[in-house]
């Protein structure tokens, strides 16, 4: 029997130290998933604890086939969006008229002083239906057709929304890396 | 714009890949104290299983060393229908040996208590006697004698007038009693009333400062703890027991004032007043009534009344005491494991095992004149604990049937008994159990 699956099956049996071992093992990986989708810590902290506890509600339910870590994610995405859901009426989109086009091309651009913490904090800074449609098409790797239903808006709005979000990162990663080279240059 | 677009969308892909946060460590805490009170279902359910799995043992238990004994009165009324009835009457419960030579299957049957008769008490009459296909069987109660009588004459006569059966009957006074080892061996089950008293306490295996304090200003109570046990003998060395007791755990904590008569003052509405923190967990008050305010510096009390909201000397409230006891009772359901290292006049047995604790009660109180006077419970303890216990346990027969046990134990807590605090607090009880044991 592999190590996860006995992991596993300490988790089923209520084993408090299997329970530990695997939220030690994955809860970082998830956590960084958690604030991608989230606009604050307390967001990212409520998605973890309430994807966790749905992981080992579930635990039951999983067949050993695929990726662990892979079902994992997905339910930890599904509790993202279920609490996007239940806010979504409370988030002001902002107007996209008033986003500047960016000032660069991005095919031109130079992303390589970019880290993950960089990209994190840009992706964050997103207004959440943008980040939430950017994050299932780009990240995720949903179709828009799956990304309607998901969020429960049109096709049309979730095209438009990647569209936006790609727009705001695009200018968000060219003021950051700016911002980076002028401080490496002093 | 869509070729820009992937561009960008394989930027934070890549870029975000295996990428790690740690997450703040409550979160941990958070999600363990959620899954753990969604198991307790599961947990009594276990439990009810594993009552129900106890008692169908002991049930089938019992009603195999019934069929034995049964099995064994059977084949001997077989015996005596077949060779002896004529001569014998049922009635006399003297004892009688007798050796025969038959064929029958009931030979087979008796073979494992036949091997327990000492040699002595069997006298093969010849070498035939003791050939395979033999045995020798103690009638107790279907064969009979008359008093005074010489009943070899007749009586063998008409047992070994049967074809192919051949007895050796011995004089009564004549016979060694093998030590009762066929009667003791019947009484397998035993039941017993136990009681201790029980000092109950508490280590911390953890260095925060808020556990020591708390620890420093409680003080354990003398208990109780009482019940029935039954246990079942599976061999020689070995019992198992089982029961149904009752346990009270008592705590004293010291340094917080209590007073009465606050209800006139109190304008909120529903919720506790006070929160008191232990280390068993934090005790919510439910008396409107009450006032609680701590002696000593530290911020053991919560609550919205503090000493610059209100004062309980100028609003004259009655002082009641200045401390709280908490009190948690359990049910307990033991499944103990008994060795018999010595086994005379006083046995002595090492005892171990594990005991489901279930909460029955939980109160918090304060003494006023000798009575009680309610303060509130303590939140969040565990419905469901698990202790394990070690013992000696001391037996002294009175009789056959009758026996004296004495038995101190130490008891260890397994989890703690509040499932909402992640303090180090581990249990542990110490009683010196004592009653009255009967066999059957």
């Amino acid at each position: 029997m592999s190590e996860i699956k006995k992991i596993i099956n300490g988790c089923l049996n209520g084993n408090r130290r299997d329970q530990e071992l695997l939220y030690r093992r994955h809860a970082a990986k998830l956590y960084a998933i958690c604030l991608q989708y989230s606009g604050n810590d307390d967001e990212a902290r409520d998605i973890l604890q309430d994807g966790f506890i749905k992981i080992f509600e579930n635990l039951v339910h999983y067949k050993h086939e695929g990726s662990f870590e892979g079902w994992m994610r997905r339910i930890t995405v599904n509790t993202a969006l279920e609490k996007f859901r239940s806010r979504h009426n409370l988030y002001r989109v902002d107007d996209i008229d008033q986003i500047p086009e960016p000032d660069a091309d991005p095919d031109n651009q130079d992303y390589a002083g970019l880290d993950a913490e960089d990209l994190l904090n840009i992706i964050r800074e997103l207004p959440p239906k943008y980040r939430m449609v950017f994050n299932l098409f780009a990240i995720e790797g949903y179709s828009h057709n799956e990304i309607s239903k998901m969020v429960n808006i049109s096709e049309g709005t979730s095209k438009s929304n990647l569209s936006r979000a790609r727009v705001i990162l695009q200018r968000r990663v060219g003021s950051y890396t700016g911002i980076k080279k002028r401080i490496s240059n002093g | 714009m869509d070729e820009k677009g992937a561009n960008i969308d394989l930027v934070f892909r890549n870029g975000l890949k295996d990428f790690e946060v740690l997450p703040p460590p409550e979160v941990w805490d958070n999600i363990h104290f959620v899954i753990k009170r969604k198991q307790r279902p599961f947990i009594l359910l276990r439990t009810a299983a594993l009552i129900a799995v106890v008692l169908s043992m002991s049930f089938l238990a019992y009603r195999w060393s019934r069929e034995i004994s049964t099995g064994l009165d059977s084949a001997v009324m077989a015996l005596n229908e077949e060779s002896a009835s004529p001569e014998i009457s049922p009635s006399v419960d003297k004892p009688l040996y007798v050796t025969a030579k038959k064929n029958s299957s009931l030979i087979n049957f008796s073979k494992s208590l036949i091997e327990n008769i000492p040699d002595k008490a069997i006298e093969p009459e010849n070498e035939e006697t003791t050939s395979p296909g033999e045995a020798y069987f103690q009638v107790t109660k279907s064969i009979t004698m008359n008093k005074g009588k010489p009943l070899h004459g007749p009586l063998l006569a008409s047992l070994n007038s049967s074809p192919g059966n051949t007895f050796n009957i011995k004089e009564p006074d004549q016979q060694y009693l093998p030590g009762n080892s066929i009667t003791k061996s019947t009484d397998r089950w035993s039941i017993a009333a136990m009681a201790s008293p029980t000092y109950y306490s508490s280590f911390n295996s953890g260095n925060d400062e808020l556990s020591k304090q708390l620890m420093g200003s409680e003080q354990s109570l003398i208990s109780y703890t009482g019940g029935v046990a039954f246990s079942y003998k599976i061999n020689k060395r070995f019992s198992i027991q089982s029961g149904l007791y009752y346990s009270s755990l008592a705590q004293e904590v010291s340094g917080i004032n209590s007073f009465a008569g606050f209800q006139k003052y109190d304008n909120t509405k529903g919720n506790h007043n006070f929160e008191v923190l232990t280390t068993n967990g934090t005790v919510y008050t439910n008396n409107a009534d009450v006032f609680l305010i701590a002696s000593g510096s530290g911020e053991r009390i919560l609550t919205n009344y503090n000493n610059d909201v209100f004062d309980p000397n100028k609003a004259s409230l009655q002082y009641i005491n200045n401390t709280l006891r908490q009190n948690f009772s359990y049910l307990e359901l033991p499944i103990i494991l008994r060795y018999k290292v010595v086994d005379k006049m006083i046995d002595l047995n090492l005892i171990g095992g594990v005991a489901y604790n279930m909460l029955v009660n939980n109160s918090v109180y304060t003494m006023v004149d000798g009575g009680k006077y309610s303060i509130g419970e303590t939140e969040g303890l565990n419905l469901l604990t698990v202790s394990s216990s070690l013992g000696m346990g001391m037996e002294y027969s009175f009789s056959d049937k009758l026996s004296l046990n004495l038995e101190p134990t130490f008891r260890y807590y397994l989890n703690p008994f509040n499932g909402m605090t992640s303090s180090k607090i581990h249990p542990y009880s110490f009683g010196i159990f004592s009653g009255v044991s009967y066999k059957f």
